[in-house]
């Protein structure tokens, strides 16, 4: 192996974990995938330790380390399935570094659905939410129109690189304000709790929280602790939006619905 | 409701199903997954809404049992198409989360009722475990046939 395949593949690996990571794949997964395309790709006295937001490699005694900072995470496990496999076709030999290069570079700019299918699917499951909690056409209508309003507002926020914090707070206000004034205004036998948790299972940190367990199980405690700390916060940001907008509404008309 | 038990879980599981491929279209999860993502996250929302309805189990002992088979889905949904259990967990497990939970401890908290409001927090707090616990007892089963491979 000649110093500039060398480094293509020590690319090739650090790339991998770097996408494994983003898309949302779990910190043991992006360890071995890296090393096992490390072993196929032949590069010898691979180390690598894999956090939640970072990778740290070393390779050839250490005289080569890679670091690597993953501060964004958006969830594609399109993404994940992909570079999965890449990994498995290298270990079975059927691709070599050169298809494997064209096979992750594929993987990166995997994005199927887009913002507008997002939106219309996160309605249509807060929709099937309501129902699901117990509620009749008018609730899931006004859950579908609340869904669809806090997923407007976290694209837009992600837009403008506007913090997770603030977005789950500000939508989640947004999903009970439509829901209130709906029951206000226009329908008085709505029953704002399920249109509101409905719309409200969109923010929820469902997917922090299975991630933690599942860091957790592979022994993985601070990966996994990381994650379920950002659960825990989302969940708070959640209950602290669906209460401002409550205190505003009582004060605004003065009982409680 | 008026119709029978099995229309109701028929349409609960339909439903379900839909909520659960939403969910995990926007996670992108490629369409050929739609139906085992659907199916795992609707027989994990029908085995805790009989739980809840028929044996009046405390939801979060029925989503303790009812993470079981979900969880059970997933690995053999991963294991059939040869992909990773992530993709039919995240979007699975989805009807599961206590969002309402996290909704009433706050609604409560605001009425300034701290009973209510310390029993839903508790309870969301609870629910979180039992859906921790469920994952982590089937996913820690070791298979026959797959030794090390973790999925």
């Amino acid at each position: 192996m000649t110093e500039h395949e060398f480094h293509r593949a020590m690319h090739l690996v650090m790339e991998a974990g770097t996408l494994l990571l983003e898309s949302g794949g779990e910190v043991f997964r992006a360890q071995d995938t890296m090393e096992i395309m490390a072993h196929s790709l032949g590069i010898g006295d691979f180390h690598v330790y894999v956090l939640t937001n970072g990778i740290f490699a070393s390779a050839m005694r250490g005289s080569v380390s890679e670091v690597r900072h993953i501060p964004r995470i958006s969830i594609d496990l399109g993404r994940v399935e992909m570079v999965n496999a890449i990994s498995r076709r290298l270990a079975t030999g059927e691709l070599d570094l050169a298809g494997a290069e064209c096979a992750l570079a594929e993987a990166r700019h995997h994005r199927v659905y887009g913002p507008r299918r997002h939106l219309l699917a996160a309605s249509i499951g807060s929709a099937c939410f309501a129902y699901l909690f117990g509620g009749g056409p008018l609730e899931v209508a006004v859950a579908f129109v609340a869904g669809s309003a806090e997923t407007l507002t976290c694209q837009w926020f992600a837009r403008h690189h506007i913090s997770r914090i603030f977005t789950d707070i500000v939508a989640a206000a947004i999903g009970t304000a439509l829901a209130i004034m709906a029951r206000w205004y226009l329908w008085p036998k709505l029953d704002v709790g399920t249109a509101s948790i409905g719309a409200l299972m969109v923010l929820t940190p469902g997917v922090a929280l299975t991630m933690g367990i599942r860091d957790i199980i592979n022994a993985d405690y601070l990966s996994g602790a990381i994650r379920m700390l950002g659960a825990v916060l989302v969940a708070g940001c959640l209950a602290a939006g669906v209460g401002i907008t409550w205190m505003i509404a009582h004060d605004f008309m003065g009982v409680w619905i | 409701m008026s119709q029978p038990l099995w229309v109701q879980m028929l349409l609960q599981f339909l439903a379900a199903m839909v909520a659960t491929i939403g969910f995990g279209l926007t996670f992108e999860v490629p369409s050929r997954h739609f139906v085992a993502c659907g199916i795992t996250g609707a027989l994990g929302w029908v085995v805790y809404s009989l739980c809840v309805t028929l044996w009046g189990l405390s939801a979060p002992m029925a989503t303790l049992v009812a993470t079981l088979p979900l969880t059970a889905a997933a690995r053999f949904y991963s294991i059939r198409h040869k992909a990773p259990i992530t993709l039919f967990l995240l979007s699975g497990i989805f009807p599961l989360v206590p969002g309402a939970g996290i909704y009433y401890t706050a609604y409560y908290l605001l009425q300034g009722n701290r009973v209510q409001c310390t029993n839903k927090g508790v309870e969301t707090l609870k629910i979180a475990l039992a859906l921790a616990l469920g994952i982590a007892l089937v996913c820690s089963l070791p298979l026959p046939g797959q030794p090390h491979r973790k999925n």
